[in-house]
């Protein structure tokens, strides 16, 4: 629709996808809050809580199908990411990083489902939104493991280093554990949502562009189109791997306020 | 213990973006107040060292 419009203004020039697309109109009068990736936040849940509510509810030994879908991404979460990485206390964290997985990983397939096509993640409130959760969870649980001053202490002066020395290492420090670490994390997974979804729209706008031209257009547009759908498949992985980086991240985070050496 | 390397890389990761940003930072300041150039290029190494002394203090002794 929107390429449709674009020829329309402006003759034939292709008019390539830029970071406007990302910003939706309101479907409901001009309420900001009714915008696309509002609604698909929400879907995203509705359709989790339904699945594992499903998957959970007639637990078996013998497992049917959907009971092994959803046992198999939790008892990933449970032991790959949360096990292994925070160590002993892990089970607390489960529920956290077990949500975190399956809603960024939900939220990522929408831009690749036909029809949603968009990934919420693009929008980057929602990923920093996400990474303040992840920045609060794990320094509370830092602060109530070990005390604040403890805490403090600990991640702002590493032992064994000669006290004028703190004065490059402490702001070095600082930066990394209150602005490098959450911004990363939402930038991260923001970044890819949104070059990925990006990179789509070039290949598939474009061959819709290169199709309504002259006929020597019209040959090269289905290997546009073709390019377009590899790198669908190719999106399915970034966002696969975007979910695990921003869970196993936040796993590490929560491990390493717990852990008791520096 | 794989898991741990991947750890380790990403905590390093951020010890180099802090580094050069923080003291980059403060000597982009200094030049900017004082109408010098040579303060952002020094917090920029100062950064980077600091950081890759760090990373040294940290996984390295």
């Amino acid at each position: 629709m929107r390429s449709m419009y674009s020829f329309l203004a402006e003759g034939d020039e292709f008019v390539p996808p830029s970071s406007k697309d990302f910003v939706l109109p309101p479907i409901f009068g001009d309420n900001e809050y009714t915008t696309k990736p509002i609604f698909l936040v929400l879907l995203s849940v509705v359709l989790l809580s339904v699945f594992f509510l499903m998957a959970s509810r007639k637990a078996a030994i013998v497992p049917s199908k959907l009971q092994f879908a959803g046992e198999s991404v939790y008892a990933y979460v449970r032991n790959d990411l949360g096990k292994e990485i925070i160590g002993h206390e892990f089970m607390r964290f489960v529920p956290y990083l077990f949500t975190l997985f399956t809603f960024i990983l939900v939220n990522n397939w929408f831009g690749i489902i036909p029809l949603l096509q968009f990934p919420t993640m693009s929008r980057i409130s929602f990923a920093y939104v996400l990474g303040i959760i992840t920045f609060v969870v794990f320094h509370y649980v830092g602060i109530r493991h070990h005390g604040i001053v403890k805490y403090l202490k600990d991640i702002l002066f590493m032992p064994g280093v000669p006290k004028p020395v703190y004065i490059l290492l402490t702001p070095i420090e600082i930066a990394t554990y209150l602005i490098v670490r959450p911004l990363t994390i939402s930038l991260r997974l923001f970044a890819n949502m949104f070059a990925g979804h990006l990179l789509l729209m070039i290949f598939i706008l474009g061959g819709e562009h290169l199709l309504q031209g002259a006929i020597g257009l019209k040959l090269v547009s289905p290997f546009a189109f073709a390019f377009g759908i590899a790198l669908t498949f190719f999106e399915l992985l970034v966002q696969c791997l975007q979910a695990y980086i921003f869970t196993l991240l936040t796993a590490l985070y929560i491990g390493g306020a717990l852990a008791d050496e520096h | 213990m794989s898991r741990n390397n991947e750890g380790a890389a990403w905590t390093i990761l951020g010890y180099l973006l802090s580094g050069p940003l923080f003291w980059g930072g403060v000597g982009y300041g200094l030049d900017t107040w004082l109408g010098t150039g040579y303060f952002l290029a020094s917090g920029l190494l100062l950064g980077m060292g600091g950081a890759l002394y760090l990373v040294w203090l940290r996984f390295g002794r």
